[in-house]
C-alpha cells in the first residue's frame, strides 16, 4: 500500500467514497472506503469492495478494433476516427441527420455526456441523443416534472436519519443501493417505522413493521385507495395542500370511491392494512417515501411516479428535512447523464429543445445552429433502424442487447445499421456487432464528475494511465469532431469541459471543481443564490409555482397471465451484479456467487411443477425462451416468479414484454406471462447462444 | 513449508462410465535435467516428484490442475504405481471438470498431493469385519479400500489352492458394501463392481422405481437394506465405513449405533469445496477444523462433536 | 534486552529508514489514517491512529500469484521483498499478525514478507473509537515479543524504545541511545493501567462470548441477524485476523497460465458451495455465525491460545447493515437468551 487515491465508486447512484490501493508498481490492489464521506461513512457494499477486480479485467479492451466479416481486426486510432468520420458524414448527406445518433451513458462522467450531447446537437446536427435512463428513470423525469417541476430526489441522504417514517416502493434498496439500504436499516433499528410495497419478500420487507405485498402492477389502485382514507379521514395536510399546490378537489372526487375494500381484489392487500398506512404515513411528522424499478417500468410507469407524488403532497410531507419522493437511480451517473441532456427533447438542464429562447442561448453559445424538434429515444433509433430510416449509431458504456427489452428485436436492429460504434471496457455482446470498436477508460483512468442520485456532483479523480490505448469518451468525441471538421468540442482539459456546464446548465450554475474538492461535492441547484448547494427541494415554492395534483387511474399491465403462459414473471437484480454485468462479472467474487442466470420460483409452483431446487428450466413467453436454474424461495409469491437481468446466458430480457408507457416509451419489463418448465433430469441449461445457434441450425433447408 | 505447486502429469487415457463420469489414468511427469536449465527452476521443482506419491492411502486425495482453469479435489481410485501411474473417477461437474473433458491423451495437467486423513488405516487388515455404505459416486473414494480387500482375499485364496488347506482367514473377515443410487443412471463405477461381484457380498438400492431392476437391488435407499446387510455377516461388524450426500451418512450412522456399532468405529468421508487442500484457504470448513487437512475421513463421534457446535442442517439442497 | 528514552523520535524514523523500506501511518489529504510508504526525506511524525486497513495485506497479500504454468511445469513465484519495516503498529494490529504468524506459520508466500519485516509497537494510551482490545487481552499495551521493538509515549516528545527481539536489538545499534531508568518501564505500566480504565463499559461482550460458547445462541437468533448481512465482505476484508482466500487462474500473454490467490469471505454465499451446487452453508445465518465462531470460539481459543477477535471494532464501523462486534454482542444481551 503505497498510494491512496480518493475517489467516487462507479457501481450505482449512492456515489459513496472510495480510495483505490495502489503498489509499488502502481498495480491497483484493492479499495477502502472513505470514512469521512458524508454518505458512506467507513462503508462500501459487495461491488464497491470489488472495484479493483472490474477495472483490471484481463479482456479489457486495449486498441480501436475494426470488424471485416465476422472478425475484428486491430487499427490505429487515426484510422478508426478516419473511417468512422467519412461514414456518418456519408450517411448525413445520403439521409439526413435524423439518421445518425448518439447513445451516451449512465455510467460515464457528466463531461463524458455533455460532450455527447453536444457532438450530437452541434456536430451532427440531431436530438437523436439518449441513454439509458429510458429503461429505469424516465417516468421519474417525467412525471416528477409534471407534478414537482423537477424530476429529481428532492430530500438527501442523510434524511433517511431525521425522519420518522420511511414508505419503500418496489425497490430493494439493500440489494441496489445497499449503503442507503444498510441506512434505512440503521435507522429502522434506531426506531423509525419502515413500511415495505413490493410483490417480493425483500430483504427490507422482512424486517419491515409492515409489508404491503402487492400484485404486480396494481400500484395506483394501491396509492389511490391510501389517498382515500387520507382524504375521508382528513389527515391530509390542509394548509400545504391550499397554500402549495393544485387539483385537489379534482382529486379528491377522483378517488371518492376508491375505498381500500375496492382494491382488495386488484392489490391484493387487505383494506385493513391499506387504512392502517395511511394512517402511519398521513400521521407521522416526517415521512419520506423511496422507489424504485418497482414503479417506473410498467406502461403505468409515469402515472405511478404522479401517483406517489399526489401522496407525499396531499400529506405535506415534502420540502422539509426528512421527506419527500426520492427515486433510487441505478446507475452511477443517471441523473448526471439527464442533467446534461442525454434526452431526445431537453438540453442541459433540462431546457427544452423546442423553447425558442433556449434555441437561442446555446445557439449563441455553441457557435452553430442547434436542431429544433425532439429526436428519437433510445428504442426509437432502434425502431427506426429496422424500417431504414436510421443508419448510423455511435454508442458508448452501455449493453443494450443485454439490458433492452426484447433483444431479438435490439439485435436485429443493431445489425441492420450502416454503422455502428461502440466504446467500451470489454467487449459485450453488444460491442460484437459493432463495426468499430474503441477502447474506452475506466472511471480510475480519467478525471470528471459524477451525480448521484441525491443530486451531489462529485469528483472523480484519475487513479491509472488508461490501459493500452483506451481514452475517455470526450477525448475520442473531441477527436472525432475535429475529424469531421468541427471545433465545437476543443477543450483542453476536463475541468474546461465542466466550466462550460455550469455556464449552460442553471443548476449548475456555481460549481467548480475547487468548490466540489472542498465541500465532498455540491447538491445542486447550485446558483449564486444557493452557492453552497441546495439539499432539500422545494422548500418554499416549486419550480413550475404550485405543485400538480395529478388524478391517475389504475391500468391492469399489458399481459396477463392466461392458460398457455400460467406465471408472471417479473424482473429484479442482485447486489452482487450491476447492469448488465460487464464490470462485476468480471470479479471472482461476485461471479462466484451466482454463477449463472437463476429463475426464483416459490415451493408450491416448484412442487406442482415438479422442478427441485436448482433444476434446470426452461422458461418461455410470446417473445422468447430461455434456460436458466430455478431457486426455490419464499421470498416470491404462489403465481410470480423472477429473474435477473445480469446474466448474458440467460438475458430475461428474451423473455420482456416491449409494450410501452405512452409517455416515456418505458417497457414494461417488470410484468409479462411466462410458460416454466423442469428440464430433464441432469439437463445442464443452455445459455441464449447455444439455444441460438441449435435453431439457426434447426432452421437449415434439408 | 507447504509446497502449493503442483507436479505436472499426463493425461494417459480415459474411459467414459455413463454419460458425465469417466476414469481417468494419469502419469505423474519427472522433471528432468534439460528442463531444470531451460526453465531456470528452483531447486524445490528438481526433485523428481515434490509430493509423496509412494505413500497414498485409500480415502486420500489429490487436488487436480487443469492449467487454463485451476484445481479441484478428487480421490485416487488407484493408487499411483511405481511408474507414477494412478486412476482417478471423475463427474462432469463444474468448470474444471468441463475442461478435463475437452482433454486429450498427451495433454499436460497438475497434480498435488497426496492430502488429508483417509479411511482408518488398521481395519482391513485385522480381522475386522466391514460394513461399508456409499451413496452414487460417494464410491470411488471407498474403491482402493475395497480392492485392496478383495486382492487379499484372492491373494488368499492362492495361497490355501496351493497349501491346499480351507481358507480360514476367509470366514473370518467378511466386507459388505451397501450401494445407493437414485436411479440406474446413477449407478456409477461399472468396471469395479463386475470386479468385485464374485468377492463381496453387494447390495443394490435405487431410490426410483425402476421396471427391469435386477435380483440383487431393491428400491428404497440404504437403510432399507441395512438389517439385511447386518445380517449376512457370521459376527456383527465391526467397523463401517460410509460415503455418499451427507445426510444419507447422518442417517445410515445414526442407526448403525442403534444397531450397536460405537460411534468411533463408524467412519464418513464428506466432500467440501477446497482450494488449497493444506488447511490455509478456509473453504472447506466444519467448525475449528478444516476437512482437506482433519478429513475428509471423521468418525462419526468425530463429526457429531463438530457439527454441534456449527450445525445448520436444515437449507434446500438437502431436498 | 534493554530500553532506552529517546526525545525526538524522527533520529530513530531516520535511522530505521536508511535500513528498511519505512511505512507509517499518516493520514490522506481527507484526514484518512493509513499505512504508507515513506523515503526519508517524507518522514512524518508519528500519529496514534488506527488506519482502517489493518497491515496483514503486508504480509497475505490481498492479490498475489502462487505460480506459473508454462505449458510443461508449475513454478513457484514467491515474492523477494526488500527488508521493510511498519513503524508505530498498535497493540491490536500486532496481536493480529501474532496470531497469522501462527496460522500461515507454513505458507512460503506469508513467511518470505514477514522474514523482511520489523515490526515497530506502540502503545495507545488513550482508547480508539469502537476499540475493545483490553477485554480480548489485545492491548492497549504492545504484548510481550508481539513486536520487534515497542514505542511508549511518555508526553513532552519523549518516547520509550524497549528492545523485544535480537531483530529489534541489531535494528537500532549504532545509535547512541540513552538508556531508561526502571522507573520508566513502572510509568509505562501506570500509563497503560490508566488508559484501560477509560475504556467504556463492555461487559455485554464478555457476556456474549460466554453465551457463543454455551452454545445456547438458538439457529433462529444468527437467522435473523443475518437477514442484515448485505454480504459485502467488509468485515472480512477489515478484520486483520481473517485470512480466507480463493484463487483463479488468469491467462498470461504467451498463452502461458498464473493461478493467483485473493482474499475471499466466508459470508460470500458461494463460499462453500460445491460444483454440484449442494452447499453446507447455504443459509446465511450459519454463515453469520461462523464469523462470529472464528472470532469468539473456544475451540479456537484452544488452537491459538486467544480468542480470533483483537478488538479493534473494524467490523463495526465498516458494516453496512449495523451487525459489527458491538451492534451483535448487544443483540445477544437484549436477547434475553438464557430462558
Amino acid at each position: 500500500m503505497t498510494k491512496l487515491i480518493n475517489t467516487i465508486c462507479p457501481f450505482c447512484g449512492v456515489g459513496c467514497g472510495i480510495n483505490l490501493k495502489l503498489d509499488n508498481n502502481d498495480q491497483l490492489m484493492g479499495v477502502e472506503p472513505q470514512i469521512n464521506h458524508p454518505i458512506s461513512q467507513g462503508k462500501l457494499c459487495d461491488k464497491g469492495w470489488s472495484t479493483a477486480y472490474a477495472i483490471t479485467s484481463s479482456n479489457r479492451l486495449t486498441q480501436p478494433l475494426k470488424r471485416i466479416n465476422k472478425k475484428f481486426y486491430p487499427i490505429s486510432w487515426d484510422e478508426a476516427l478516419t473511417s468512422i468520420s467519412d461514414e456518418l458524414q456519408g450517411i448525413i448527406e445520403q439521409w439526413g441527420s435524423k439518421a445518425v445518433g448518439v447513445i451516451s451513458s449512465a455510467r460515464a462522467t457528466n463531461e463524458d455526456n455533455y460532450a455527447a450531447q453536444k457532438f450530437a446537437r452541434a456536430v451532427l446536427k440531431t436530438n437523436n441523443i439518449d441513454h439509458c435512463a429510458r429503461i429505469c428513470h424516465s417516468p421519474t423525469v417525467a412525471g416528477l416534472k409534471q407534478s414537482l417541476g423537477s424530476g429529481a430526489m428532492t430530500n438527501s441522504a442523510k434524511d433517511i436519519f431525521s425522519t420518522d417514517l420511511i414508505l419503500v416502493f418496489g425497490a430493494d434498496p439493500t440489494e441496489n443501493h445497499s449503503i442507503l439500504g444498510g441506512h434505512i436499516i440503521q435507522a429502522h433499528l434506531q426506531g423509525t417505522k419502515l413500511i415495505v410495497v413490493d410483490p417480493r419478500v425483500t430483504r427490507l420487507a422482512k424486517l419491515s413493521d409492515h409489508h404491503m405485498q402487492l400484485k404486480l402492477g396494481s400500484n395506483i389502485a394501491l396509492i389511490n385507495a391510501l389517498l382515500h382514507v387520507i382524504i375521508e379521514e382528513n389527515t391530509y395536510d390542509e394548509s400545504f395542500v391550499k397554500s402549495r399546490c393544485e387539483g385537489f378537489d379534482y382529486l379528491a372526487q377522483h378517488v371518492k370511491k376508491i375505498t381500500p375494500e375496492s382494491v382488495e381484489n386488484i392489490t391484493g392487500v387487505s383494506a385493513q392494512l391499506i387504512r392502517l398506512v395511511a394512517k402511519l404515513y398521513s400521521q407521522s411528522k416526517r415521512a419520506m417515501i423511496f422507489y424504485g424499478m418497482g414503479i417506473t417500468q410498467y406502461m403505468s410507469g409515469t402515472n405511478n411516479v404522479i401517483s406517489l407524488a399526489n401522496l407525499a403532497l396531499l400529506c405535506g410531507h415534502i420540502g422539509k428535512e426528512g421527506t419527500g419522493v426520492n427515486p433510487l437511480r441505478g446507475q452511477n451517473n443517471v441523473q448526471g447523464a439527464c442533467d446534461m441532456g442525454c434526452l431526445p427533447n431537453v438540453n442541459p438542464g433540462y431546457q427544452s429543445v423546442d423553447d425558442k429562447n433556449v434555441q437561442e442561448k446555446f445557439s449563441q453559445a455553441w457557435h452553430t445552429q442547434i436542431p429544433t424538434s425532439p429526436g428519437l429515444t433510445s428504442l426509437g433509433m432502434t425502431k427506426a433502424a429496422l424500417s431504414g430510416e436510421f443508419r448510423g449509431l455511435l454508442l458508448f458504456g452501455e449493453d443494450p442487447v443485454v439490458t433492452d427489452p426484447d433483444q431479438n428485436q435490439v439485435k436485429s436492429s443493431l445489425k441492420n445499421l450502416d454503422l455502428l460504434v461502440v466504446a467500451e471496457l470489454t467487449l459485450t455482446e453488444t460491442a460484437k456487432l459493432a463495426d468499430f470498436v474503441l477502447p474506452a477508460a475506466s472511471f480510475a483512468e480519467k478525471e470528471g464528475t459524477f451525480t448521484n442520485c441525491e443530486r451531489r456532483v462529485q469528483r472523480l479523480n484519475q487513479v491509472l494511465a488508461p490501459v493500452g490505448q483506451a481514452k475517455g469518451d470526450w477525448q475520442w468525441l473531441k477527436a472525432l469532431a475535429k475529424q469531421m471538421g468541427s471545433d465545437q468540442l476543443n477543450w483542453s482539459t476536463t475541468e474546461a469541459v465542466f466550466s462550460e456546464i455550469a455556464s449552460l446548465t442553471p443548476s449548475y450554475q456555481a460549481m467548480t471543481y475547487q468548490k466540489l474538492d472542498e465541500n465532498y461535492g455540491l447538491q445542486w441547484p447550485c446558483t449564486n443564490e444557493s452557492p453552497n448547494g441546495t439539499a432539500i427541494l422545494h422548500t418554499t415554492s416549486f419550480p413550475i409555482g404550485k405543485a400538480q395534483l395529478i388524478s391517475v387511474s389504475h391500468t391492469d399491465v399489458d399481459e396477463m397471465p392466461d392458460k398457455d403462459y400460467p406465471l408472471q414473471l417479473t424482473t429484479n437484480r442482485l447486489h452482487f451484479h450491476y447492469g448488465c454485468g460487464s464490470m462485476t462479472r468480471n470479479s471472482p467474487l461476485l461471479e462466484r456467487e451466482t454463477p449463472v442466470g437463476i429463475l426464483f420460483i416459490n415451493p408450491v409452483d416448484a412442487n406442482h411443477l415438479e422442478i427441485h431446487h436448482q433444476d434446470g428450466v426452461s422458461v418461455k413467453s410470446r417473445r422468447g425462451y430461455l434456460e436458466t436454474r430455478a431457486m426455490l424461495t419464499q421470498d416470491v409469491p404462489v403465481g410470480l416468479v423472477s429473474m435477473p437481468y445480469h446474466f448474458k446466458e440467460a438475458p430475461s430480457n428474451q423473455l420482456t414484454n416491449t409494450a410501452q408507457d405512452p409517455v416515456t416509451k418505458m417497457p414494461e419489463l417488470k410484468a409479462c406471462a411466462v410458460l416454466v418448465k423442469a428440464l430433464g433430469e441432469g439437463e445442464v441449461p443452455k445459455t441464449i447462444a447455444q439455444l441460438q445457434q441449435e435453431s439457426s441450425h434447426e432452421n437449415l433447408p434439408y | 513449508m507447504l509446497n502449493h505447486i503442483p507436479d505436472s502429469i499426463e493425461l494417459v487415457d480415459y474411459v467414459d462410465d455413463g454419460e458425465q463420469a469417466r476414469h481417468y489414468r494419469f502419469r505423474i511427469l519427472p522433471s528432468n535435467k534439460g528442463n531444470i536449465e531451460k526453465y531456470q527452476l528452483q531447486p524445490s521443482q528438481q526433485h523428481h516428484w515434490q509430493y509423496n506419491w509412494g505413500k497414498v492411502q485409500p480415502g486420500q486425495f489429490f487436488m487436480l490442475n487443469v492449467p487454463s482453469l485451476g484445481e479441484a479435489p478428487f480421490t485416487f481410485t488407484e493408487a499411483p504405481n511405481k511408474q507414477g501411474e494412478f486412476r482417478a473417477f471423475i463427474r462432469k461437474m463444474g468448470q474444471v471438470t468441463s475442461q478435463l473433458f475437452t482433454m486429450q491423451p498427451g495433454d499436460i495437467l497438475g497434480a498435488r498431493g497426496p492430502f488429508g486423513r483417509g479411511w482408518p488405516l488398521n481395519t482391513t487388515s485385522s480381522n475386522n469385519n466391514t460394513l461399508v455404505v456409499a451413496g452414487g459416486c460417494g464410491l470411488a473414494p471407498l474403491v482402493t479400500l475395497i480392492d485392496n480387500f478383495v486382492n487379499r482375499l484372492i491373494a488368499q485364496r492362492a495361497i490355501s489352492v496351493q497349501t491346499n488347506q480351507e481358507s480360514i482367514q476367509e470366514e473370518k473377515q467378511q466386507l459388505v458394501l451397501i450401494y445407493g443410487a437414485r436411479n440406474k443412471g446413477a449407478q456409477l463405477l461399472t468396471p469395479e463392481r463386475a470386479r468385485w461381484h464374485e468377492h463381496i457380498k453387494i447390495f443394490n438400492t435405487l431410490d426410483e422405481y425402476e421396471e427391469n431392476k435386477s435380483a440383487t437391488t431393491v428400491q428404497g435407499s440404504p437403510l432399507t437394506v441395512l438389517p439385511k446387510a447386518l445380517g449376512f455377516f457370521t459376527s456383527p461388524p465391526t467397523i463401517a465405513m460410509l460415503c455418499g450426500p451427507e445426510i444419507m451418512m447422518k442417517s445410515v450412522a445414526t442407526s448403525l449405533t442403534e444397531y450397536g456399532l460405537a460411534s468411533n468405529t463408524i467412519f464418513l468421508a464428506l466432500e467440501r469445496r477446497m482450494h488449497c487442500a493444506v488447511g490455509l484457504c478456509g473453504h472447506c470448513y466444519i467448525n475449528n477444523q478444516y476437512v482437506c487437512k482433519s478429513g475428509p475421513t471423521f468418525s462419526w463421534q468425530e463429526y457429531q462433536e463438530l457439527i454441534n457446535i456449527s450445525d445448520f442442517s436444515t437449507n434446500f439442497s438437502s431436498n | 534486552m534493554k530500553t532506552y528514552l529517546i526525545d525526538d523520535l524522527q533520529i530513530l524514523q531516520l535511522h530505521l529508514s536508511h535500513y528498511f523500506q519505512f511505512n507509517q501511518v499518516i493520514k490522506n489529504s481527507d484526514g484518512q489514517p493509513n499505512w504508507q510508504q515513506l523515503l526519508p526525506n517524507e518522514i512524518k511524525p508519528l500519529i496514534d491512529e488506527k488506519p482502517q486497513t489493518s497491515a496483514k495485506g503486508f504480509f497475505f497479500a490481498e492479490q498475489e500469484n502462487l505460480l506459473i504454468f508454462n505449458g510443461e511445469f508449475f513454478q513457484e513465484t514467491l515474492p523477494t521483498p526488500k527488508a521493510f519495516v511498519l513503524f508505530g503498529m498498535q497493540s491490536c494490529d500486532l496481536t493480529a499478525i501474532h496470531y497469522q504468524d501462527q496460522f500461515f506459520k507454513d505458507d512460503p508466500y506469508y513467511q518470505a514478507r514477514r522474514q523482511q519485516c520489523l515490526l515497530v509497537g506502540l502503545d495507545c494510551i488513550t482508547p480508539c473509537k469502537n476499540g475493545f482490545c483490553p477485554t480480548v487481552n489485545a492491548g492497549p499495551g504492545v504484548r510481550d515479543n508481539y513486536a520487534d521493538l515497542i514505542l511508549h509515549p511518555l508526553g513532552d516528545q519523549q518516547w520509550l524504545v524497549i528492545e523485544q527481539s535480537d531483530k529489534g536489538v541489531q535494528a537500532i545499534k549504532g545509535l547512541r541511545l540513552k538508556e531508561a531508568r526502571s522507573n520508566a518501564l513502572t510509568k509505562r505500566e501506570v500509563n497503560l493501567t490508566h488508559c484501560e480504565q477509560l475504556f467504556p463499559d463492555d461487559s455485554y461482550i464478555t457476556q456474549g462470548i460466554k453465551k457463543i460458547n454455551a452454545g445456547n445462541i438458538p439457529n433462529t437468533f444468527w437467522q435473523k441477524v443475518a437477514i442484515q448481512c448485505l454480504g459485502c465482505s467488509g468485515c472480512t476484508t477489515l478484520c486483520p485476523t481473517c485470512s480466507c482466500y480463493g484463487t483463479r487462474t488468469l491467462k498470461q500473454d504467451n498463452n502461458h497460465f498464473s493461478q493467483q490467490r485473493f482474499w475471499d469471505s466466508c459470508l460470500y454465499e458461494g463460499f462453500q458451495r460445491e460444483a454440484s451446487f449442494n452447499n453446507p452453508s447455504v443459509d446465511a445465518g450459519s454463515r453469520v455465525h461462523r464469523f462470529w465462531q472464528h472470532k469468539f470460539g473456544d475451540a479456537y481459543f484452544t488452537d491459538f491460545s486467544r480468542y480470533g477477535c483483537v478488538g479493534c471494532g473494524r467490523c463495526e464501523e465498516t458494516c453496512p447493515g449495523v451487525i459489527g462486534v458491538h451492534s451483535v454482542m448487544k443483540r445477544i444481551e437484549q436477547e434475553n437468551l438464557d430462558a
